[in-house]
């Protein structure tokens, strides 16, 4: 799921409708198709500020800075935590605080526990689902209608954001989700292994000796990843240039002739419950068959999940993606 | 061409409109259609147009039953000018007129042919309106729309104009200009004309024969003399009128008769000869003051006539800029007799009234108390070379009393 | 409306009407010649070719020539990508533009656009749900205009049924009507896009119009009923002419002014459904190109239908070739262009008449 979307929800639903009302498009030309620019909300910072024992070793405060740089402070380790995103959701259990999760949004489904959980909704959120299940804390992705959340951090029901926008803040949001929920140790296991992982690919892609390919990936036939979204980190640690760098949007539609031009020597396309793309089709569009990519048979499909949800499982994207850029690296 | 309506009827709904109208209209005939609102007018119009569904069995064009014609060959046999036409778009009066050809094109694919082209400047020649053809049509006057209107009528190049209250929304002068070109086509293009006019004025002076609706059945057809009776009038529009000869077109002038409505008024009846305006105030205050009041012989545009109409006041009226008739006089003096007092206001004297001056001396004759209001002692404002102020001197000698205000007036006739 | 002020506050101001509506044939050619050289410059417009923000080799002025026409290996770049793509463009505008027109003349109102009886709510229904009832299995990249363009007819039919009764169309129920079910199905779109939400931005895009795959097909398919409907149109200029003076008159004129009005309005969703199924909704051409021509042309439909149709084609090329260079690398969908050249321009215009002008 394309998280970011959600972001431009409410406001651009009613131009929508006011679109369709006025039976005119014409109105809402001011509309720009744009989304949040993540740099002012992503801090390098240490997430941790303190923390309070009491005699016997329990926390009893916790103070702690999200991705939006809000600091919150906990009278202990919550115990019952709502995760308003898959990628928050995948991040808890991945962490092992499984089991202080209490409700999900509609859209977790990974891991398989997850869907065992009380469902809150998602970009419409369920206040009064969420107030039955007497959270202690509620963790959410970028993007999420913080908005709806605010009543509930003034009735002492705090907020936690997470929100990326590269691979290494997603380690970073590891750790924290570590400390937040009393799962350190467990934390530090995950992102060695990650780490390792991270460090076994790149040291092969990033290598000054290999060469780059021109990358394209879509996920939505002509709508790909711009400068500063998570797909261009990726596609750049996987060793590939992405075609669509340059553009002035993170994830912004391109023209046909611009990818024609561009020339990519590989093509990627994500698969998702929505996805209409095949691989068919892309070589059938006008034009496309002067791509390199195309000639070359090079266009390679990828889970829309392990791309897109900046979870743990990111790096099995990253993996995926580096095997289809280099394919001669990863024999 | 002849237009034959056997048995014409149309219901709306349940509400029958039309109810069985029989008559006939020859070649270059100018037949008016008269009626109150509501008595089906309109409605016989549309159904000759076809625009209402009506029975079109009932009406003949040249002996061709009306729904055996497409819609092209009614629109080439009918042109029809509604009461007004407007639009927001920027057509021209040339583009207005060329839309009378569309009866007449061959088929969709066919250009503007040069006898399309000659038809709409032949139509803006005719009515005078082609110093309006590149003007825009919204931009125009009411009168001279009309005028474009009627130009693309005839561009039409129909056998009959079928008009709908043509000059409804134009001032006094467009409506005779109107119904000047409208009468010309009649005679110079043998134009069978069909109007619906709700001026009967209008309609007496222009009409070779007028037919009468009432509550949707056809009540007279005939010469305006033949249907515009008082009688006729009176049943049909519920309104006592005159009916005059026009002294300068002879035709016939119908006028409203508020002498029916006499108010009842609690003081002493007081009978006002006057005219040009000089009976008005003093109208006003002897009404103000409780006196029974009439007046008499005033001519129809008379802003004195003016006055007594909306006072309600019983007037003797005669036909604008016209000489008082035996008739009209002798009303006068009837009403005169009634009253105990007469006043003579400083009326302008000239040929036309010096009736009403004759009537003041009858008062006396008769032993009314008589006063004449004389301003100035210069005499009366004389278009008959002295001759009034003779007379009116006359009357002071013989008993008349002379004040030289409306206040001394109205207290004259206290005491 | 535009022309009722004039009307009032203009008073007699008759002797400026449009110098050059007495040769239509000139302005006509005069069209004709602007809509040739957009052509060309669209055509050379691009990410390859001598003008544009090249992102690949140069292409020289020479080379683009011979490209366009001849066989060389330029021309793949014109003819399978950039050709169809201003063939749609140019399609849809007239299109747009015409249908605009017709529907003007029936409402007889400057206000009416060729979505003003449901299309593009219809459309936008149809574009919203296709990715959810799974109807791509069956007809692959075809489903979203196929849905579009069923939806958009079947919303016009219901409403041309409310705005219809004993046989006569009432066209203040029939606009009534399409406000009504624009406003219903916007509130379905928006439910549409809540369920569908992975596909929010594409929709967005969608609903602004925009032109970013086009193949030779789609332009075969647009063409079609463009074609089509400009030409029974135009063909029946005149009686529009008449119907501008009311149904009576139009009826006394001796045109039918019902199977008229049918005619038009069916003419019109086709030709609109078509346009908008692949493209989406593309606001202000059908409303303001034939306001343009009237103040050139005038009002009589013989001359404003066909300025109409080439003018709209000139608008959208334009617009087009903007909205696919202006942004480096990005499509920005069309409507946002129209609507950006549009908005101030209509403003222009009820300014003008305001002032003393004639719309």
């Amino acid at each position: 799921m394309k998280e970011r979307n959600g972001v431009m929800m409410t406001s651009s639903m009613i131009i929508v409708v006011a679109v369709v009302i006025s039976a005119v498009a014409s109105f809402s030309g001011g509309y720009y198709l744009g989304t949040m620019n993540d740099e002012e909300f992503i801090e390098e910072a240490d997430g941790l500020t303190s923390i309070e024992l009491d005699d016997v070793g329990n926390v009893v405060s916790l103070t702690i800075t999200d991705d939006y740089n809000r600091t919150i402070t906990l009278p202990g380790i919550p115990q019952r935590i709502v995760s308003i995103a898959p990628t928050t959701t995948e991040i808890l259990f991945a962490v092992g605080a499984g089991d202080q999760v209490v409700g999900v949004d509609d859209y977790s489904d990974y891991p398989a526990e997850a869907l065992t959980k009380t469902r809150v909704g998602s970009f419409q959120l369920s206040i009064e689902t969420i107030l039955s299940l007497e959270p202690d804390l509620i963790v959410c992705g970028d993007l999420v209608p913080v908005d709806d959340l605010e009543p509930l951090e003034v009735q002492g029901i705090p907020y936690f954001v997470f929100a990326t926008r590269t691979i290494d803040a997603v380690l970073k949001d590891i750790a924290l989700a570590g400390i937040l929920t009393g799962h350190v140790q467990e934390s530090e296991a995950l992102l060695d292994g990650l780490r390792a992982r991270i460090d076994a690919i790149t040291e092969k892609t990033l290598d000054s000796s290999v060469e780059t390919p021109k990358v394209y990936v879509e996920y939505y036939p002509l709508w790909t990843y711009g400068p500063g979204s998570f797909g261009d980190d990726l596609i750049r640690l996987a060793g590939g240039i992405n075609i669509a760098a340059n553009t002035t949007s993170e994830y912004p539609e391109v023209t046909s002739e611009f990818v024609i031009s561009s020339d990519p020597d590989v093509i990627i396309f994500t698969l998702g419950a929505m996805t209409t793309t095949t691989a068919d089709e892309i070589s059938e569009r006008p034009g496309w068959d002067q791509i390199t990519a195309i000639a070359d048979d090079a266009i390679y499909s990828i889970d829309d999940n392990i791309v897109s949800r900046y979870g743990p499982r990111i790096v099995d994207g990253l993996e995926q993606l580096a095997e289809l850029i280099h394919p001669e690296l990863f024999e | 061409m002849n237009l034959k309506i056997d048995g014409l009827s149309f219901s709306f709904g349940q509400r029958r409109v039309l109810k069985d109208i029989s008559l006939e209209v020859s070649d270059g005939e100018f037949v008016g259609l008269m009626g109150p609102n509501g008595s089906g007018k309109t409605t016989m119009l549309r159904c000759l147009t076809r625009f209402l569904p009506s029975e079109s069995r009932a009406v003949l064009v040249d002996m061709k039953p009306l729904h055996t014609l497409t819609d092209r060959e009614v629109a080439s046999i009918f042109a029809v000018v509604p009461q007004s036409s407007s639009t927001d778009f920027p057509f021209t009066g040339r583009d207005i007129v060329s839309m009378g050809r569309l009866p007449h094109m061959r088929s969709r694919l066919s250009g503007t042919r040069k006898g399309d082209l000659d038809a709409v400047q032949n139509a803006l020649d005719i009515t005078g309106a082609a110093h309006l053809a590149d003007r825009a049509f919204f931009q125009l006057s009411g009168g001279e729309r009309q005028r474009i209107v009627i130009a693309r009528a005839l561009a039409q190049e129909p056998a009959a104009l079928l008009l709908d209250e043509p000059t409804v929304y134009l001032d006094i002068s467009g409506q005779l200009d109107m119904m000047d070109l409208i009468k010309r086509l009649n005679k110079e293009k043998s134009l069978t004309i069909f109007a619906v006019l709700h001026d009967i004025n209008l309609a007496a002076r222009y009409c070779d024969r007028i037919a009468l609706l009432n509550q949707g059945r056809l009540e007279i057809i005939g010469s305006p003399s033949e249907v515009l009776t008082p009688e006729m009038i009176q049943s049909v529009y519920g309104v006592e009128v005159a009916v005059r000869r026009d002294p300068f077109t002879s035709s016939i002038y119908v006028m409203p008769r508020t002498i029916s409505t006499s108010v009842a008024r609690h003081g002493t009846r007081v009978h006002l000869l006057c005219g040009g305006g000089s009976g008005g105030p003093l109208m006003k205050t002897l009404f103000d003051n409780g006196y029974s009041v009439s007046t008499g012989v005033l001519n129809v545009l008379d802003s004195d006539y003016e006055i007594a109409n909306e006072l309600h006041i019983p007037v003797v009226a005669e036909v604008p800029f016209a000489q008082i008739s035996d008739e009209a006089h002798m009303e006068n003096l009837r009403l005169l007799n009634e009253a105990s007092f007469v006043i003579v206001s400083p009326f302008p004297v000239g040929p036309g009234n010096f009736k009403n001056l004759e009537a003041a001396e009858n008062a006396l004759v008769m032993g009314k108390r008589v006063v004449v209001i004389m301003p100035s002692d210069a005499g009366a404002i004389d278009f008959v070379g002295g001759k009034a102020t003779t007379f009116v001197k006359n009357l002071i000698s013989r008993g008349a009393y002379k004040v030289s205000t409306v206040e001394e007036a109205l207290g004259s006739i206290r005491s | 409306m535009v022309g009722s002020t004039a009307q009032e506050q203009s008073g007699q101001d008759g002797q400026s009407l449009r110098t050059g509506r007495r040769r239509p044939v000139l302005v006509l050619s005069g069209l004709c010649a602007v809509l040739a050289a957009t052509l060309f410059v669209a055509i050379l417009v691009g990410y390859r070719g001598p003008i544009g923000p090249s992102v690949s080799d140069h292409m020289s002025f020479g080379q683009a020539i011979d490209g366009i026409f001849g066989s060389t290996s330029d021309s793949w770049t014109f003819w399978d990508v950039r050709i169809p793509r201003v063939a749609l463009a140019g399609l849809i505008g007239a299109g747009l533009a015409c249908a605009g027109t017709a529907m003007q003349a029936v409402f007889r109102n400057s206000m009416a656009d060729p979505f003003i009886i449901g299309v593009s709510s219809g459309a936008a229904v149809g574009a919203a749900s296709a990715g959810l009832i799974g109807l791509t299995a069956v007809f692959g990249v075809y489903a979203s205009p196929l849905l579009a363009f069923v939806c958009a007819i079947i919303t016009v039919f219901v409403v041309y049924k409310m705005g219809t009764a004993h046989g006569r169309v009432y066209v203040d129920t029939l606009l009534l009507s399409g406000v009504a079910i624009a406003s219903f199905l916007g509130a379905v779109v928006s439910f549409l896009i809540f369920i569908a939400r992975q596909q929010f931005d594409q929709l967005i895009g969608w609903l602004l119009g925009s032109l970013p795959l086009v193949t030779w097909t789609q332009v075969g398919i647009v063409a079609l009923p463009v074609i089509i409907g400009v030409f029974i149109i135009f063909i029946y200029g005149r009686e529009l002419n008449a119907l501008l003076l009311g149904e009576e008159t139009a009826h006394n004129l001796g045109a039918n002014p019902e199977s008229l009005k049918q005619m038009m309005l069916a003419v019109s969703a086709l030709m609109t459904a078509a346009a908008v199924a692949f493209v989406g909704i593309i606001g202000f051409v059908g409303l303001i190109v034939p306001h343009m021509m009237r103040l050139i042309v005038g009002a009589d439909h013989r001359i404003l239908v066909p300025a109409s149709t080439i003018f709209g084609a000139i608008f959208l090329i334009a617009a087009d070739t903007v909205a696919r260079t202006i942004i480096t690398g990005q499509e920005l969908p069309v409507g946002i262009i129209t609507a950006l050249c549009g908005g101030p321009f209509f403003l222009y215009l009820l300014r003008r008449s305001r002032t003393g002008g004639i719309s």
